[in-house]
């Protein structure tokens, strides 16, 4: 095949093959997370969602292999390692989404209910990865060295661990906003004296906040099968009514517009009208993650406990944090040996940094008295707006080294 | 102050007033100020604001350009010609926007940040000293009420029983408490981990910090970095004067230069020609040879990712444009022949300028290379933008009139202030063209230059080291999990051992809960003595089996909210 051809396979395996398959996958989870009913103390679930749930499995592994598949496809098209434009970053942060969600969530953890979520963030990372689509093709010479392998494959991974962070963070939110209006405010927490860890070494007693937050889930579950559909359905529609749906969207349509906007500038810079395609495109991104929120909001009382995605989302940041900073030092060597100073302020560096500093924050919020829960899921939220502003950004409207948007 | 007398009922004395003490004078009132910022000031949340302020004015500096990266850009954004226009400019410039990291705000936000955490760590480190060389894990009174207990019975004595679980935990990396230090006088094992990795990880990776700022202020210091042009077959030799840029540190003296000689033999420069990637450079080296201080010479190729040392100095090639050699003639005489570095700028092709002011009036060309124009049908150039040079054509503008030498000048621009147009041709390379008021333009040569960087950073290793102990405190710190367990063996009225386990996760509680099973069973077969007592555990112990798990304690969370997790599992 000549490099043409394969270069027309490899977008033809990306998009329609597999955005579809995961899209596929992603609907077929959802249904299995509605179809569970409330899950039960036990685990247990209904078998209707059980047979949705397979067919999840088998959709999301085939749209897993298949993208898979397009990296290795585009990366015999392009002579090289395709880790050279966002388009193929994008590639990895969904793949890379895909694969915790298959491996760990589903495989480890067993929270096949929180699939779906995760196939959303991946099939929209790979819709956004079209915004940017570079044909595939040489890679400048000064992007030939080992170091830029390990940088770069490094922090698309971490951005792809952030994602999955990201997607378990805003579903606390929703959820954490759900129980603690249908039950009233918990315990409040104290003020936040000394250091992080002070309290593992004077070994005080660090009383929960989260504490006596009872998931209202399992006390209803807890007879659950004697229950009238009438009442699970009241209760669903009571965990619903505490967010008001129009406000969420309209929220996160707003929150999405301060990091989106950069794409409409890009299309003004570019020469478009001032509400031309870039402006769509603007509209369209903030339009989907509002459609988004409102999915989440659907979902509400399908959601693990927020207790549970607290920690889900903390155990990601805690594990994608060290690979962001090696990423980020990597860089540092990398742009000592190419550019002959390890750190330059250069726009991107600036920004990397800034995401490394946005989720430190989140770090040392969690294990503070009086940021944790609440406080630092919005951290973690607008942490991953500024890795989005780092990525998206950076790379489209902000000229520096690190300028890649539609060259190659 | 008033007396109380402790003797007199509690009604006699006066109310003892709580909440802080008032000020007594004007020197108190100092102190206490000074006291509550100080206060203020090592809170973990003002760490966390200052950081977040900090990340704000990162955030302006992503998006605002930089006065030390981009000057040009800043001009034009001062000026009006691009960015938010002037009264944006003027504001940005109110909060020192353009040079963000040499603000005296971003230094402070630093200062204060740096002081909030030796705050916060000296106390830390010391009290971490007192517990890595004598802290012990403390005794359990009530082993029941721990957060998860077991029971079983061993055939074992109750001497044996504690020193089998001592080695087990200890070949299981717990820390024990030693056997002698038995305030509760029931022999009981005590056993800790993950208190010294953790804690010791957070400090380590806090403390690389000060490793990386000491690194970053002392390359500051101590370092020097230059930016020379050098056009083929030339070169320079390694001395202040020579750098078009030089930016020494204050402790980076004249006689610190290597004084080294380097000639740009060749520069290899190619790109890749397929129409969908054109312009991508496929190639991009420059062959040098460099006599070094001890006079020894040595011939090397300068890429991209390989710089070249000489004397501990680093040699980049970090920029390159052509250099069109022109010799001009006015009235037969030639008043200039040299090649001037030409830059590739916006509108695609290679600008520079020349000034002879040994003619009469001075002369002055505006250059623009196009590197290949070929010629089109009618004959006349097609200026395209490709960069390689298989067609080179000189655009000239030529000037007369006075250069103004005495100002400061852009080198590459000409300053047509005073000057006025005589002027404008075309030459192909290797052609001359004559020009009216009697000015011969001669192209004969093109020659490419390269921007080299020679830099000088003695405190990499340093940075390095600093990099490699954030990374390794890193981990532990978010990975090691503090967990203590206690084992008591006791004899019970019918002379049987009674084993109990106890054990408490302060981390991670969940993962613990899953090993701890696993944990049991292992002391259980430990403390199985030579007489195998079988699976059945004394149904008169509060927890029969390894696996009778109940949690009447709080759990105390240090790290995560996985309590509800374990309630919904368990």
């Amino acid at each position: 095949m000549t490099q043409v051809e394969l270069a027309e396979l490899s977008r033809f395996l990306f998009e329609p093959v597999a955005i579809g398959l995961l899209a596929a996958a992603m609907v077929a989870y959802l249904y299995a997370m509605s179809a569970t009913r409330i899950p039960r103390p036990d685990g247990t679930v209904a078998a209707a969602g059980r047979r949705s749930e397979q067919a999840g499995f088998a959709l999301a592994t085939l749209g897993a292999l298949t993208l898979g598949a397009h990296i290795v496809v585009r990366a015999l098209a392009a002579g090289r390692m395709p880790l050279g434009n966002m388009f193929e970053f994008s590639t990895i942060i969904a793949l890379t989404t895909v694969l915790v969600g298959l491996v760990v969530v589903v495989g480890r953890l067993d929270r096949a209910d929180l699939m779906g979520f995760l196939l959303l963030g991946s099939v929209l990372t790979m819709a956004a990865a079209l915004l940017v689509y570079t044909e595939p093709g040489p890679l400048q010479q000064v992007l030939g060295t080992a170091w830029r392998a390990i940088h770069v494959s490094a922090i698309v991974f971490a951005a792809g661990l952030f994602t999955v962070a990201f997607v378990f963070g805003a579903l606390y939110l929703v959820r954490d906003t759900a129980e603690t209006r249908l039950r009233g405010p918990g315990p409040v927490s104290g003020g936040s004296l000394g250091a992080a860890h002070a309290a593992d070494l004077s070994g005080g007693e660090e009383l929960d906040t989260v504490d006596g937050r009872l998931w209202p889930d399992a006390v209803v579950a807890g007879d659950l099968d004697g229950v009238e559909a009438e009442v699970v359905a009241e209760y669903r529609s009571r965990m619903r009514a505490t967010i008001d749906p129009w406000r969420l969207a309209i929220g996160t349509f707003v929150g999405t517009a301060a990091v989106s906007w950069v794409f409409w500038v890009q299309g003004v810079r570019a020469g478009e009208a001032a509400f031309g395609s870039g402006f769509t495109r603007f509209l369209g991104i903030n339009v989907v993650m509002a459609l988004a929120a409102v999915l989440a909001w659907w979902a509400v009382p399908f959601l693990p406990a927020a207790a549970t995605l607290d920690a889900m989302a903390y155990r990601t940041i805690a594990f994608a944090f060290p690979v962001w900073s090696f990423a980020v030092i990597a860089g540092a060597i990398w742009a000592e040996q190419s550019w002959g100073r390890y750190w330059g302020w250069d726009p991107k560096e600036t920004s990397a940094f800034l995401t490394w500093v946005a989720y430190a924050g989140y770090l040392h919020a969690r294990a503070t008295r009086g940021m944790k829960g609440r406080n630092a899921g919005w951290l973690a939220i607008v942490a991953f707006g500024v890795l989005m502003f780092t990525y998206y950004g950076v790379n489209l409207v902000v000229s520096g080294l690190h300028s890649y948007a539609g060259t190659v | 102050m008033s007396r109380i007398d402790t003797s007199a009922p509690p009604e006699a004395n006066p109310p003892v007033r709580r909440g802080p003490r008032r000020p007594q004078g004007p020197w108190d009132f100092v102190l206490d100020s000074v006291r509550m910022a100080w206060r203020w000031l090592t809170r973990m949340k003002t760490a966390l604001i200052i950081l977040a302020i900090l990340g704000l004015e990162t955030l302006l500096a992503t998006v605002v350009p930089q006065q030390p990266n981009v000057a040009t850009t800043v001009a034009d954004w001062r000026s009006g010609a691009a960015g938010p226009g002037q009264v944006v400019s003027q504001v940005i410039d109110l909060f020192g926007g353009y040079d963000v990291y040499g603000s005296p705000l971003f230094l402070a936000l630093l200062l204060l940040l740096f002081t909030s955490l030796t705050a916060c760590l000296v106390p830390r480190t010391r009290a971490f000293w007192r517990a890595a060389r004598r802290g012990r894990p403390p005794l359990s009174r009530n082993l029941d009420r721990q957060q998860h207990v077991a029971t079983f019975t061993s055939a074992l004595d109750v001497n044996t029983a504690h020193d089998r679980a001592r080695t087990a935990l200890r070949r299981q990396r717990y820390r024990m408490r030693p056997p002698d230090a038995d305030d509760l006088d029931d022999g009981q094992v005590a056993a800790e981990k993950g208190i010294i990795s953790r804690e010791g990880g957070s400090l380590l990776f806090h403390l690389s910090f000060y490793v990386l700022l000491v690194g970053i202020v002392l390359g500051q210091l101590l370092g020097f970095n230059g930016q020379v042009g050098v056009v083929e077959g030339q070169g320079f030799t390694d001395t202040p004067q020579a750098y078009w840029t030089n930016n020494p540190g204050r402790w980076w003296g004249a006689d610190d230069h290597s004084g080294f000689q380097l000639s740009l033999d060749q520069f290899n420069i190619d790109w890749v020609r397929e129409v969908r990637f054109a312009g991508t450079p496929s190639l991009f080296e420059a062959d040098v040879t460099v006599t070094g201080r001890d006079g020894s010479v040595r011939s090397e190729t300068i890429s991209p990712n390989v710089p070249m040392v000489v004397d501990g100095e680093k040699i980049h090639l970090l920029d390159w444009g052509y250099a069109p050699r022109v010799v001009i003639r006015d009235g037969g005489e030639v008043v200039f022949d040299g090649a001037n570095t030409a830059r590739l700028n916006d509108l695609g092709f290679y600008r520079t300028a020349i000034k002879a002011p040994g003619a009469d009036p001075d002369i002055g060309l505006a250059l623009g290379l196009y590197p290949w124009a070929p010629p089109g049908d009618d004959g006349q150039p097609l200026w395209t933008g490709a960069p390689w040079d298989d067609a080179p054509v000189l655009v000239v503008a030529a000037y007369r009139g006075d250069l103004r030498l005495d100002q400061v000048q852009d080198v590459t621009r000409l300053d047509t202030a005073g000057l006025e147009v005589v002027d404008t041709a075309y030459i192909r390379l290797g052609n001359e063209v004559e020009l009216l008021d009697g000015i011969t333009v001669e192209f004969p040569e093109l020659q490419k230059w390269v921007g080299l960087q020679v830099s000088d950073r003695p405190t990499v290793p340093l940075l390095l080291l600093g990099a490699g102990l954030l990374l390794a405190g890193l981990v532990p710190a978010l990975y090691a999990y503090r967990r203590r367990v206690w084992v008591r063996a006791v004899t019970d009225e019918h002379g049987a051992t009674i084993v109990t386990v106890a054990g408490r996760a302060f981390q991670r509680s969940e993962a613990f809960l899953a090993g701890w099973g696993g944990l049991v069973e292992s002391l259980r077969v430990a403390l199985d003595g030579d007489d195998p007592v079988g699976d059945g555990g004394d149904p008169t112990a509060p927890g029969a089996t390894p696996n009778d798990l109940f949690d009447p304690v709080p759990e105390p969370d240090g790290d995560d909210h996985d309590r509800d997790t374990t309630k919904v599992t368990t």
